[in-house]
């Protein structure tokens, strides 16, 4: 059987048929969830704001014209809706301190092994630089489409992304050095 | 900028952007001269070789099932709330078609289901009749 694109399953949702939108969550749920939580962590959170994601696109189908890939549209969506989150948790952060901002930053000690250390670092990046090496680095998008999807210049870009590399490997240096 | 940041900067522009041919070449001899560049250069790589996803990420099972009830229980919500929205209106219909009747049964002459509707009994006598055919004969 032929697999069905995305456009043909949009139009069947768009019919009124459910179960196309299921495969098209089931297709496009590695992206965002990757992108997802790459910016929030493995949190709970991070499954409510991937629910949303495809909510959101759920009802904004109709007005899906198809200038974008579906991936593309929907990373767009995730970040968006991460950021929004990451504002929430700042707030939250201020009222109740204590509580942190980033990913579950968890104590340094030595029986972590450098992949959880990354990921503690990676937590603690900026939001701006974290944003742009989710979806260059983790996710592969390339140097112009990252720009092209948070509509920021290229240059900016890469002056984020050096940023970026520059504040992990100074957190990581104890782990790479070994 | 000291000549360290400067090769590190140039090595990160390498992995995302394009260098000219010179920029190429003087940074290859940079990390071939020194052996700490070079070790800097290979964290960086190395970084970006851990944080690169191998495979598709998931949310757990079912998540999938989780959108689409999500989705049917606000539909339902929305026509809950069209429901409520609209209900005011459809009361007032209802009393005004209820004061309607009543009128009708206080002030017709006789309590028939016509007259209670508002439909006026018309007795033979009081109809005009035309005789189409009249003309024809």
């Amino acid at each position: 059987m032929a697999v069905e694109s995305d456009e043909e399953l949009i139009q069947s949702t768009l019919a009124g048929n459910l179960s196309a939108f299921k495969k098209l969550v089931i297709r496009h749920e590695g992206k965002v969830a990757g992108v997802v939580r790459s910016m929030l962590g493995a949190t709970p959170e991070a499954e409510d704001v991937g629910q949303e994601v495809f909510i959101r696109f759920y009802e904004s189908l109709h007005k899906f014209r198809g200038d974008s890939a579906v991936s593309t549209y929907l990373t767009r969506i995730a970040i968006n809706l991460s950021l929004n989150e990451l504002k929430r948790r700042k707030r939250r952060f201020f009222l109740f301190a204590g509580d942190d901002e980033g990913h579950q930053v968890k104590a340094k000690d030595d029986t972590h092994d450098l992949n959880e250390m990354l990921t503690m670092e990676f937590g603690k990046l900026d939001t701006d630089f974290r944003t742009v090496a989710t979806l260059r680095l983790v996710e592969g998008y390339s140097t112009e489409e990252t720009a092209e999807l948070l509509g920021i210049p290229m240059g900016t870009v890469m002056s984020r992304l050096a940023r970026a590399q520059k504040k992990l490997k100074e957190g990581l240096s104890k782990y790479l050095n070994e | 900028m000291s000549m360290e940041t400067k090769v590190e900067d140039l090595f990160l522009q390498s992995l995302d952007g394009s260098l000219t041919r010179e920029q190429k070449e003087w940074l290859a001899q940079q990390l071939l001269s020194d052996r700490k560049l070079k070790l800097t250069a290979d964290q960086y790589i190395l970084i970006r070789e851990k944080l690169k996803r191998e495979e598709p990420d998931s949310f757990g099972p079912f998540f999938a099932e989780r959108i689409v009830n999500k989705i049917r229980n606000l539909k339902q919500e929305i026509d809950y709330q069209i429901f409520f929205f609209f209900r005011k209106y459809q009361v007032a219909v209802i009393g005004v078609l209820v004061a309607l009747l009543a009128l009708n049964i206080m002030f017709s002459d006789q309590l028939t289901f016509k007259s209670i509707l508002g439909f006026e009994d018309q007795n033979q006598d009081s109809l005009v009749t035309i005789d189409l055919y009249q003309n024809l004969k």
